[in-house]
């Protein structure tokens, strides 16, 4: 059973990772790139730290990496933000 | 063969598409494309960590996530005010 669910949360997040990848490659518009990001963040670092606890459990390293996904989300909605606010400012409706 | 190593694997060719955008084109476009970089990076760093364990590399990919803000936001005020 742990098994399975290490093997499926490692699948997800690949999957999750070269969706994501495609969708980049897909887009044309810089802002709708950073959803591409933004999913990266929110699936796959997630499922990693799933994928952690399914492996060993409590212990420091997945505690660790809980504190990177709780990171993951924050910074990333900010420096998505950052990034959209420039890009809008810079390049204006054609951005 | 180790499912991490498997998945690290698997994880380094979704880094070649950002990295092709982040070397030609508009300089918006590659701010993105960096930023892309830096979550699929911290991704593998964490991966990385598992697939050869060596559990002290996971403060590798915590600071790696706590750079990448500055970075971004640095990069961001330049392209916003002088780019």
């Amino acid at each position: 059973m742990t098994s399975v669910g290490l093997d499926l949360c490692l699948a997800l997040a690949v999957l999750a990772t070269w969706l994501a990848c495609l969708g980049f490659l897909r887009l044309r518009s810089e802002l709708d790139r950073l959803h591409c990001v933004a999913f990266v963040n929110v699936t796959a670092v997630p499922m990693i730290a799933a994928a952690a606890f399914f492996e060993e459990g409590v212990t420091p390293r997945s505690v660790k990496l809980v504190a990177l996904v709780i990171m993951t989300l924050l910074t990333g909605a900010a420096m998505s933000h950052a990034a959209g606010r420039a890009l809008a400012l810079r390049d204006g409706p054609r951005a | 063969m180790n499912p991490w190593l498997l998945t690290l694997l698997a994880l380094l060719p979704p880094l070649l598409a950002p990295l092709a955008l982040a070397m030609r084109g508009a300089v918006g476009q590659r701010l993105v494309a960096v930023q892309m970089m830096g979550s699929v990076a911290t991704l593998i760093l964490a991966v990385m960590t598992f697939a050869f364990d060596q559990a002290s590399s996971i403060d590798l990919a915590l600071a790696f996530a706590v750079l990448t803000l500055p970075a971004t936001l640095l990069f961001a005020v330049y392209l916003e005010r002088w780019l």
